[in-house]
């Protein structure tokens, strides 16, 4: 049960009295304080019951002024906030804050789509805006624009791309499509970047930069502020889509494969984030555990062939695809057939969408929750974590790297489950790493895994680009150069910006101290 | 986590899985009754009349309608003939809709009131107690 934790150096008497302040500058509705409430905000991921990360109350203000107010007090009662758009960053913490105790800022209330702009293809957005929030709007009033998708729909567009999610469509970097913020800094001043610090922000969505340094990745996994408005640049419809699914039947092919898409990608032939993947990810998806082994230890190869035979996967299993002109989808198809019909031997099956056609064929990003379904992998309460360094795009240096994890894996136990994310310049090989939380060896062996990981790409040179809170000083630690001095500077920059340390304590491993 | 990273070709390898039972390849039970495409299920209840209809389609059908994950959970876990879908289910009183709501169940994570309000809760509850026949 939750057991009234207390922020961080606020005695009760005090904290009290800060409660108080806030439902004045809040209402009663926008402070939530109860049993019930708390409980509501514990990590559903969470090793165990979650209390260590469990926090004392809740503030959901509605309004950009409300925010401030907020803020202001905190600084006066020393009361350490914990901002969330939307608080579905599920694995990485979800609304959890680093330190028990602190107070979460759910911006959820702060829900409106303040506008779209069709002919320039961009839209304005609140931070509580849900991905199906925003596509329900597009697909209502009928604009044709298409949005970036992350695997889990659940959470906020711009809390998603402020902590760098991806999606798999172009503008598929989420934290690339951001135009301009609005910030509430940590001592209550209000702040817009880019161009939409000029007049009204006649072209707040229309060029990201502004005049001198362009400040919106600071506010990006950083605690140097509280976006409260997002500029979001879209897709335009294209004519035509096209998309294939590639089963690579074994393990090895990872090498070759890379390299091929790697370059297609460099080469914007491929215009989105390509993402391939192991049996276990279709198979905890579609299927328990206890389906397909039920012994000790991590599931056998013959287990892993089994998923494979059944669902007619290959061991990597990638989706790509074409959007534009039909004249250049068409050409990106006859490509895709040259360089990897022969090699696999078959003919690749595309699915084809024309502009007017229905959009089920499409390659059209659709939120879906589909890919929450993986935690049920060992029945009861489940969870996942993942480890996702950033790797050059190498083929044999990724396939070298894939296979000591393979091994690791089973060293610990635990069944192997790995992606591969192709971005731009990078590759990011992602370690899935599932678990019964109320089992604590299984969370034990998630934990041992994701250690032992951090310490073998680090060997490489390699290591995170995004954390969970149990973890974000082991990753920010990882970024070593001149002993730490980018800690350094963020901290500097936390303590110029946040004397009283009201922000985000901890966040990515800055403003860690008491 | 990456759960953005689990979901490309699942659709090709649930139609692969329905066509290896369509084939005979698979000793599967009878098919499943037809769940909604992506699209019908992400805009489920948008042009209703009703509120509960409406807040149902917004704050819920995302994983309760069509192939989502709280339709795949239940599969796994309800009797056989019990509708998966939540606004097929006519044994949902209103009560204990709300409790699983607040409390969460299993892999279900639960809704804080700042993300779903006590009067709209209560009119999805008393929405989906009525049953599909409302």
């Amino acid at each position: 049960m939750p057991s009234n934790p207390l922020p961080t150096g606020v005695s009760a008497e005090a904290f009290s009295t800060a409660l108080a302040s806030f439902r004045d500058a809040l209402g009663a509705s926008g402070v939530l304080d109860t049993d019930q409430d708390r409980r509501t905000y514990i990590d559903p991921y969470a090793f165990g019951d979650g209390l260590d990360h469990e926090a004392s109350a809740i503030l959901a203000p509605a309004e950009v002024a409300e925010v401030q107010e907020v803020v202001r007090i905190a600084n006066r009662f020393g009361v350490a906030l914990w901002p969330v758009s939307r608080g579905k960053n599920f694995g990485y913490g979800a609304a959890a804050p680093v330190r028990r105790g602190d107070v979460i800022l759910d911006l959820s209330r702060m829900n409106r789509i303040l506008d779209v702009d069709v002919q320039q293809a961009n839209c304005l957005l609140e931070p509580g805006v849900g991905f199906f929030d925003l596509f329900d709007h597009l697909w209502t009033e009928n604009i044709p624009l298409w949005m970036s998708i992350p695997g889990n729909s659940w959470g906020s567009v711009v809390g998603n791309a402020l902590d760098r999610g991806i999606g798999y469509t172009p503008l598929g970097d989420n934290c690339e499509a951001i135009c301009g913020l609005e910030v509430v800094l940590p001592d209550g001043e209000l702040v817009r970047t880019g161009m939409g610090a000029v007049g009204q922000g006649a072209t707040w969505r229309n060029y990201k930069y502004g005049y001198g340094p362009g400040w919106d990745q600071m506010f990006m996994q950083s605690n140097l502020g509280v976006v409260t408005k997002a500029g979001l640049w879209l897709q335009p419809e294209p004519e035509m889509t096209a998309a294939v699914e590639i089963a690579f039947p074994e393990f090895d092919d990872a090498g070759w494969a890379v390299d091929i898409l790697a370059d297609l990608r460099r080469r914007d032939i491929i215009q989105h984030n390509v993402v391939f993947g192991s049996p276990v990810r279709a198979a905890s998806v579609l299927t328990q555990r206890a389906d397909w082994y039920q012994g000790e230890g991590a599931l056998p190869e013959e287990a892993e062939r089994a998923i494979m035979e059944r669902y007619g996967l290959g061991w990597w299993n990638a989706k790509v695809s074409f959007f534009g002109p039909a004249f250049q989808v068409e050409g990106s198809m006859q490509l895709m057939r040259d360089l990897f019909e022969q090699r696999l031997g078959r003919e690749l099956q595309f699915r084809t969408w024309h502009q007017g056609e229905p959009y089920d064929a499409s390659a059209r990003g659709v939120p879906t929750t589909i890919g929450l379904q993986s935690v049920n992998w060992f029945g009861g309460r489940g969870g996942h974590l993942s480890f996702a360094p950033v790797m050059p795009q190498d083929g044999a240096k990724v396939l070298a790297y894939a296979r000591r994890v393979k091994d690791i894996y089973r060293e610990v136990g635990q069944d192997y489950y790995a992606t591969f994310t192709i971005g731009r310049r990078h590759i990011n090989n992602v370690s899935l790493i599932l678990y019964d939380r109320d089992d604590p060896a299984s969370t034990g062996r998630a934990n041992t895994l994701f250690e032992r990981l951090v310490v073998e790409a680090a060997r490489e040179g390699y290591t995170e680009y995004r954390g969970h809170i149990d973890y974000m000083d082991t990753i920010a630690a990882t970024y070593d150069f001149n002993d730490h001095a980018l800690l350094r500077l963020n901290n500097r920059v936390k303590t110029a910006l946040d004397p009283n340390n009201i922000i985000a304590p901890g966040r990515n491993g800055i403003g860690g101290r008491d | 986590m990456d759960l953005r990273i689990v979901v490309f070709g699942l659709a090709t390898t649930m139609a692969l899985a329905a066509s290896c039972a369509a084939d005979g390849q698979e000793a599967e039970p009878a098919a499943p009754p037809r769940l909604p495409g992506q699209i019908e299920a992400v805009t489920f209840g948008l042009q209703s009349d009703e509120p509960g209809a409406r807040l149902y389609g917004r704050e819920c059908a995302y994983c309760h309608v069509g192939r989502n994950t709280g339709t795949i959970m239940l599969q796994h876990r309800l009797p056989e003939g019990t509708p998966a879908q939540l606004h097929e289910r006519s044994n949902l009183p209103a009560a204990y809709v709300k409790i699983v709501v607040r409390n969460g169940m299993v892999n279900m994570p639960p809704l804080s009131r700042a993300e779903l309000s006590d009067e709209d809760l209560d009119l999805i509850a008393d929405w989906l107690a009525a049953g599909p026949t409302r």
